[in-house]
Parts: C-alpha cells; sequence; structure tokens
C-alpha cells in the first residue's frame, strides 16, 4: 500500500504549478487582445469619421472657391473700362472733349 | 464525440482556407499599389496665371467652367432627344448666352449651328462602344447649369477653367489666347499667353489617395494627393486708361479715313516700356473662333512695312552724328533727280532750294534726303541702320515679333540708297520704329521694348528691371533732330493739325505700297511718329494706317490722330500746356 501523504503532496505541487499560471495567462492574454481589438475599433471609427469629416470640408471650400471665382468675375466686368464707359453713356455723361472749361 | 470531432474538422478546414486565401493575397496575387479598387489618382489642372495691367486690374483672369461628357451606355433617353435638348446650350457662346436682338442673319445663323451641333451631338452619343465621351469643353457655369438642372443621366461633368476678359476684346493682339495642343491641354498662343505660355500654365497636381470601399479616403494611407501649382501671374506696364483712349480714338480713325487697318502704339521713351498698343480691327479672345484668324497676330510687332518719310529721321541722326551735316546745312534740292536711271522727287512735286536740313525734315524733301544719304555714303548709313535696331527683332516679349527686312549691304544699288533715305525699300516693324524714335526723345540710347513689368506667384514675386539701354547717338544730336521734329510739327505739313499750345515732336510719313513689283499710287500706309513733351517726353507715340481711302497721307489721317490722342494723354497725365 502506497503511503497517503506522498501521493497528496504531488496531486498539490501539479495543481498550484501548471493549472493557476495557465489562467492567470490566459485572463491577461484575453484583456489585452480585447483592449487592441477595442483600441483598433475606437481609431478605425475615427479614422472613417475624420474621412467624412474632411471630404465635407474639402466640398465647402471647392464651393466657396467657387463662389469666390464667380463673384470675383462679375466684379471684373461690372468694373471694367467698357461696362463703365456704357454706363455713363446710358446715365448722360458726355465726352470730356465736348465740355468747355473756362 | 464524433459530432465535436466533426465541429473540430470543420473549424480547421474553415482555417486551412483562410489561411491559404490570406497567403493568396499576401503573396501570389499581384494587388498593385495603384489598382483603381482602393486608389485613385488622377491629374488636377494646373489654374493659369492672370495677366494685370498697370493698375492691377486683370486684362485676363480664370472663370469657372466645365467639361461635359457623356456615358452613351448610361443613357436612358433616345439620343436624338437628348441632341435637341443639348444643341442650343452647346453652340456658340456668343448666340447660346443671347437669345433677343439678333438680327435676322444672325437668327438663320443660329438656327444653322443649333443643327449642325444637334447632328454633331448625336453621332457622338449613338456610338455605343464608347465608355465616355467629350461633348463639350468650356463651358460657362450658366449653361452647365441649365444642362445640369436637365437631369439627364449618362451625362457627366469635369471642371475645365476657362479663361475670362473683363474688357472684353481691349488689347486682344497684345494679349494673345489660349487654346489646345495635341493634347487637348491649355496653351497660349499669340501674344502674352504664346511668349509666357511656360511662366503662366503653372503645374499640374495629381490626387492619388488610398480610399476604403466606400470611396472615402484612407487618412493613414501611403499616398498623399499633389497640389497644382498655379501659373505666374504678369503684371504688365499696360495702362488701362491710354489702352481705353487709344483703342477708342482708333477704332474712330479707321472709320473716319476708310483704312484698312490702323496701328497704334504709345511707350515711354525712358525705360521703353509699353503703354498702349492697339490694332484695329480687332477680334474678341472670348469668342475668337467667330473672328478671322489673320486677325490673332499682332501687327505692331509682326507686320513688315516701308516707313516712308518718318524714317527720315533716322537717316537725319545718322548723318548729324557722324557730322557730316550740320542743322543748318544747305543743299540745293531745286527739283527732281535722276539717280540710278531712277527720278527722285519730291511727295507734292514742290520743291524748295537752298533748304536747310530743318527745312528738308519740315517739308519732308525726298530729294534733299537723298543729299544727306549722299553725305553719309552707304557704310555710315548701313551701320546706323543696325545701331538703330533695324533688321533684328527687338526682342519684346511677344510671341511673332519679326524682324523687319533690310537686305546685305553688298546687294545695295545706288537707288536704294538714295530711296532707303526716305524710307521706301527698306521693311520695318512698327515696334522698331517706336524703339529707334525713343532714342531721339531719350537723348540717344537704344532701349529694349518690353510690357512685362513683374512676374509675381504664391512664394515670389520678381521684378523685371529694363536694360538701361546703350548710347548709339549723341546728346546733341538726339536734341538737334528733336528741334528738327518740333519744327517739322508746328510748321510742316501738319501745321493745320498740330494744337498750338503743345510742344510736341514729330513727323509724318506716306509710304506707297509695293504690289507686284512696283509701287501703288492708290494704296499707301500713312504714318505719324512723334514724343510729347518735346522736352522732357512722357511718351512716344506711332500711328499707322493701312490704305487710308480718304486721304492717303499721313498729315490728313496719321497725324490729327496722333494730336487727338495726345491732348488726351496731356490731361491724363497732368502735363501743363505750353503757353
Amino acid at each position: 500500500m502506497l503511503p497517503v501523504s506522498d501521493f497528496k503532496i504531488r496531486k498539490r505541487n501539479s495543481f498550484n504549478l501548471i493549472g493557476r499560471v495557465r489562467v492567470k495567462f490566459l485572463i491577461i492574454a484575453t484583456l489585452l487582445v480585447s483592449s487592441v481589438f477595442f483600441a483598433q475599433l475606437v481609431f478605425a471609427n475615427a479614422l472613417a469619421t475624420d474621412g467624412i469629416k474632411l471630404v465635407q470640408i474639402q466640398e465647402e471650400i471647392n464651393k466657396l472657391e467657387e463662389e469666390n471665382i464667380n463673384m470675383r468675375t462679375e466684379i471684373y466686368q461690372d468694373s471694367s473700362l467698357n461696362s463703365l464707359n456704357k454706363k455713363a453713356n446710358q446715365y448722360g455723361f458726355e465726352n470730356s472733349s465736348f465740355i468747355t472749361s473756362f | 464525440m464524433n459530432r465535436i470531432k466533426l465541429f473540430q474538422i470543420i473549424i480547421a478546414i474553415i482555417a486551412v482556407l483562410i489561411i491559404i486565401r490570406l497567403f493568396y493575397w499576401q503573396f501570389i496575387s499581384d494587388i498593385s499599389i495603384g489598382s483603381d479598387a482602393f486608389l485613385k489618382e488622377t491629374e488636377i489642372p494646373a489654374s493659369r496665371g492672370e495677366i494685370y495691367a498697370s493698375d492691377n486690374f486683370p486684362l485676363v483672369a480664370n472663370q469657372e467652367a466645365f467639361l461635359i461628357y457623356g456615358k452613351p451606355h448610361e443613357l436612358n433617353q433616345p439620343v436624338t432627344d437628348i441632341a435637341k435638348k443639348l444643341a442650343p446650350n452647346l453652340i456658340s457662346p456668343k448666340y447660346a448666352t443671347v437669345s433677343a436682338g439678333l438680327s435676322e442673319a444672325e437668327s438663320q445663323k443660329k438656327d444653322q449651328e443649333i443643327k449642325d451641333k444637334e447632328e454633331e451631338l448625336s453621332s457622338k452619343l449613338e456610338n455605343k462602344n464608347l465608355y465616355w465621351v467629350q461633348l463639350a469643353r468650356k463651358v460657362p457655369s450658366a449653361i452647365y447649369k441649365n444642362i445640369q438642372n436637365m437631369k439627364i443621366q449618362g451625362l457627366g461633368f469635369e471642371k475645365d477653367e476657362k479663361r475670362n476678359y473683363p474688357e472684353a476684346s481691349m488689347a486682344a493682339q497684345l494679349l494673345g489666347f489660349v487654346g489646345y495642343n495635341k493634347f487637348g491641354q491649355d496653351t497660349g498662343y499669340f501674344g502674352l499667353e504664346g511668349f509666357w505660355d511656360r511662366i503662366l500654365k503653372g503645374k499640374s497636381g495629381r490626387l492619388g489617395q488610398e480610399q476604403d470601399p466606400f470611396g472615402l479616403p484612407i487618412l493613414i494611407g501611403k499616398y498623399q494627393p499633389i497640389k497644382p501649382k498655379k501659373g505666374s501671374s504678369l503684371y504688365l506696364s499696360i495702362d488701362r486708361s491710354i489702352q481705353f483712349i487709344v483703342e477708342n480714338e482708333l477704332k474712330n480713325a479707321v472709320i473716319k479715313y476708310g483704312a484698312k487697318q490702323g496701328t497704334i502704339i504709345v511707350a515711354n521713351p525712358s525705360n521703353g516700356r509699353i503703354l498702349a498698343m492697339a490694332t484695329y480691327p480687332t477680334y474678341e479672345p472670348e469668342f475668337r473662333l467667330e473672328f478671322d484668324e489673320n486677325l490673332y497676330k499682332n501687327p505692331a510687332v509682326a507686320d513688315n512695312f516701308e516707313p516712308g518719310s518718318i524714317f527720315k529721321l533716322i537717316t537725319m541722326s545718322a548723318a548729324l552724328d557722324s557730322s557730316v551735316i550740320e542743322p543748318d546745312t544747305r543743299c540745293s534740292c531745286n527739283g527732281p533727280r535722276q539717280i540710278g536711271g531712277f527720278e527722285i522727287s519730291t511727295w507734292n512735286k514742290k520743291y524748295y532750294p537752298n533748304s536747310t536740313m530743318t527745312e528738308v525734315i519740315q517739308h519732308s524733301d525726298n530729294v534733299g534726303m537723298t543729299f544727306v544719304a549722299e553725305k553719309l555714303g552707304l557704310n555710315k548709313f548701313y551701320e546706323y541702320i543696325l545701331k538703330f535696331g533695324f533688321s533684328k527683332a527687338t526682342s519684346i516679349d511677344l510671341q511673332g515679333e519679326s524682324d523687319g527686312s533690310i537686305r546685305p549691304k553688298n546687294e545695295w544699288r545706288e537707288v536704294d540708297l538714295a530711296t532707303a533715305s526716305f524710307g521706301q525699300g527698306i521693311a520695318i516693324t512698327p515696334i522698331q520704329m517706336v524703339q529707334a524714335t525713343s532714342v531721339i526723345a531719350n537723348g540717344g540710347k537704344l532701349i529694349k521694348p518690353s510690357i512685362v513689368v513683374k512676374i509675381k506667384n504664391s512664394s515670389k514675386e520678381e521684378i523685371l528691371q529694363t536694360d538701361g539701354g546703350r548710347r548709339i547717338i549723341s546728346q546733341k544730336t538726339a536734341a538737334q533732330v528733336k528741334e528738327m521734329m518740333v519744327n517739322a510739327v508746328q510748321n510742316g505739313e501738319t501745321k493745320a493739325f498740330a494744337p498750338k499750345d503743345l510742344r510736341i515732336a514729330g513727323k509724318t510719313g506716306t509710304a506707297q505700297v509695293p504690289v507686284a513689283g512696283h509701287y501703288d499710287p492708290n494704296k499707301t500706309i500713312a504714318s505719324f511718329i512723334g514724343f510729347a513733351p518735346a522736352d522732357e517726353p512722357k511718351f512716344v507715340m506711332l500711328v499707322r494706317f493701312s490704305q487710308p481711302s480718304s486721304s492717303p497721307y499721313g498729315s490728313e489721317t496719321a497725324a490729327p490722330t496722333f494730336f487727338i490722342i495726345a491732348k488726351k494723354l496731356f490731361n491724363y497725365f497732368g502735363i501743363p500746356l505750353s503757353n
């Protein structure tokens, strides 16, 4: 018959050294993977949202630039000498050569 | 137990398949970086630089415009219907934007253009083998909005910036225009657009950016867009007010005198800067296709013409500078002369015996000029012709400048020396004559004419300095010729038209036009060149009319035009009157 104490000691050693380390490792690894996965999700989401924002900002810039160009074109046309000359004639202004000065 | 094993085997197989697939994508499949699946790469055309007058008002700017294209296989309406809808919008902008106020002939032309455009569009859109077909370029935004509102499926639009001319046809031949090169890219032709094309056009950018499956940019992607670099802008010495005055007066004069064409150049003689340069008839760069192609070139720099009597100033300057004559040297000049078998006579068959050189210029005496040329001799005369810059381009910053035409010295006969002394038998350009007269105005220095004063882009600004010029005649000679010119204006043929209260130095010219080996007495080039105020010149101006019909003479056509403009310029510059 084998001594009872020998059997007990062997069993206790096996459970503490291998089993407890494995469980801790698994818990830490799971936490690590989960946090990495979660962080990736957060960053990916942020990047995706930034992409949309970037497109929106770019569209807004383009729109403003277009309006700016159109308004500038209108200002140039209205303030050109040709246009002012036509308007002056319409409003009855006369060429300086027809005016006698004393 | 078997079911668990089966499940494990299925999981293992799926895992292996995924690994194999990943291995294939990673190492075997050739997914290039430039694949359209996740990388968008397009060329972004650069905006062209603007062109500004001396008051910083743009003579040429950019305006929003669009390229319209069709995808024939995506059209959901009959091609003929689409063509009918689009055609009235895509004809010449002259008709597309104006519907009322067209004459009957113009209406008919418009209808014909619409019909032709319909056929053109139909033939383009009917070709179902094409994925993409270009329908129109540089479509103004108003028309683009019209077409967009039609909501035609299968049509697309791309930005395609267009040149805008706030002053319409002002300085058209000077500015040139933008057309397409063989690759369909914007390219400058003629004038400043042609000469400065490389500077104006800038550098295209590239849009290369990784995208997700929804087309949104991936910000951590390797490829970022390269922004286009806008072309540099040009700032000119052209004074918009002077240009406006000159163009209006030129147009009036060409119509009044029934001339085929008129050209005026106004320059600052102290630095060679061009203040105005105009030709009539002209064209509108925006609608250039509506005009005759012959109008595109700038006669002020491209035309060779026989200058006639205005060239006497050069002969006289050369002779005075060589000290072979003095202003009070007298010539017999008592009648026509026979030289090399040809008779040389005066323009009005009047002769002034025992004339001084000042009087020779005053009467524009051809016989007197042959006397001067003989005193000078061929070698000296030829040397001064070259010194004054004739026979080679002035290198003004405009495309299409001509060299003029002066025959090699060894081909000159006795009669050539005589005729060249009064400006016949040689061909020069208007800008060469302005450059040469500026020498007299500024006290003897030949200065290269120029138009662009400053080149500016977003990062730097470059001022283009004028060269100091090089002395070709003495100050004394310049002053003597100037006094001769003042006398010619006050007491010569132009006496009746010359303003009494302005001290103007000038000389008329009337040159016969060579036609098929002989001179046509009814076709002349009438001109007047001068500067003012004579003692401290602010401007030198050439007025030239081709074949005026009301009078062939420069004294009755070009000179009055010169004086009208000179009066306005005195007013504009705030120059006090002499008396």
